[in-house]
């Protein structure tokens, strides 16, 4: 039987392990569910911290390359400079590598889901018993719909703001682990909207006259079909009621 | 099937994915590095190397950890060239604030100055796990150590970080 100290071990090297002897002592040590918590609150702060922005291709708020006491490399630079020189096919490599740097913004919806997603890192981790069915009931009445069996056992539900309107935010359990639905409602996307952003792959489908439907999971694990077919299985689950 | 990129099918999935993964390189290179401009570099150069050899990858779905891969061993290079004698972190933070953006809340620039903190050997597997979503056998995997070393790693990395921020550790476990 797993204890305190190497629990706490466990999950202070990965608070999302999904190890089921993890489980089974949070679920019997009331001191270590508190303790998880708390780190998961600072996990929370952790993956929002590390979302610094990163600069669209060709902004020239470049910071200099040396202040005092600091000594930057420079030869990254002069070795590009040298290797495009001495490349016989500088023109085409110039053509690609000058359009990478264009057109980087990724799809906002879709940051956006993500963005919302690393916000709440809790969510991942509650998937060892189902929301209460009138718990679940009252996040989806919001959106006017119901979610059937089909869809997996939903281990989590919030009622979340989301660019201005609250949406459900849910995590059901997969044969591939943990997938975070959100319906979007008053969000619609023309087709289906594939993404891979930041240590989460997804798809947002479109869902005529309820806006669109955004499933997701962490890691990449899992390919880009194997993903839609979570997605129109979840979607195929749902019932709107209004 | 022809494409507006050149008439290049090939070219033009290859700058697909550039654009895609470009973001996450970006941010992964920038907390490797500490430095913005370096980060730039390490990226471009990255890219630049990635479409000379992408016929070595075989599958698109791995094409994160195969830039990763690239990121690293250029961010290495730079170090082989010149290795930086002295950095002065607080300096460092001060000049890569455009980068850190300013931060919302003070709890956030506070975590974002102690992970520029941490040591590279614990700041570089959080960065994977955290900023990536690496599991820990692809982290030991990149890193080329064991299972067991990473743990400890990402372990006692969460704990200076922890330590740093002010946190009430004294319900972390000793090692």
């Amino acid at each position: 039987m797993m204890d305190c100290s190497e629990y706490r071990r466990s999950v202070l090297a990965d608070p999302h392990d999904a190890n089921p002897e993890l489980a089974l002592h949070r679920n019997s040590c009331g001191d270590c569910r508190e303790y998880t918590g708390r780190l998961l609150r600072f996990e929370g702060r952790l993956e929002r911290a590390r979302r610094v922005s990163a600069p669209a291709a060709g902004d020239a708020r470049r910071a200099p390359r040396s202040v005092r006491g600091v000594r930057i490399p420079s030869g990254v630079l002069r070795a590009r400079r040298g290797w495009l020189a001495a490349a016989a096919s500088v023109l085409v490599v110039l053509a690609v590598a000058g359009s990478l740097w264009l057109a980087a913004t990724p799809p906002s919806l879709a940051s956006a889901v993500v963005a919302h997603v690393a916000d709440e890192p809790q969510a991942w981790s509650g998937g060892d018993a189902p929301v209460a069915s009138p718990e679940l009931a009252q996040v989806l009445r919001g959106a006017h719909m119901r979610l059937g069996a089909d869809a997996g056992m939903v281990s989590y539900a919030q009622s979340c703001l989301f660019r201005g309107r609250h949406v459900p935010h849910l995590v059901v359990q997969t044969s591939r682990g943990p997938v975070t639905v959100m319906v979007l409602v008053h969000e619609s996307v023309s087709k289906a909207v594939p993404f891979d952003e930041d240590g989460y792959r997804g798809i947002i489908l479109p869902s005529p006259g309820h806006g669109s439907l955004a499933v997701l999971l962490r890691g990449q694990d899992v390919g880009a079909s194997a993903i839609k077919q979570i997605a129109e299985r979840v979607q195929g689950a749902i019932e709107w009621t209004g | 099937m022809k494409d507006d990129v050149g008439g290049n099918p090939k070219r033009a999935r290859f700058q697909a994915l550039c654009q895609a993964l470009r973001p996450d390189l970006l941010r992964f290179a920038f907390w490797l590095s500490r430095d913005r401009a370096l980060a730039e570099d390490v990226v471009q150069e990255t890219m630049l190397r990635a479409w000379k050899a992408q016929d070595s990858l075989l599958d698109e779905a791995a094409a994160k950890p195969w830039f990763l891969t690239i990121i690293r061993r250029e961010y290495a290079r730079c170090f082989e060239r010149k290795r930086l004698v002295t950095v002065d972190v607080d300096e460092l933070i001060a000049r890569e604030e455009p980068m850190l953006g300013a931060a919302q809340d003070q709890d956030i620039a506070e975590l974002r100055a102690a992970l520029f903190k941490l040591p590279e050997e614990y700041r570089e597997p959080l960065v994977l796990q955290v900023l990536m979503g690496y599991s820990t056998a692809e982290i030991a995997a990149e890193l080329k150590l064991s299972n067991a070393a990473v743990l400890t790693r990402l372990f006692r990395g969460r704990k200076q970080l922890r330590l740093m921020c002010g946190e009430d550790a004294a319900l972390d476990p000793e090692e």
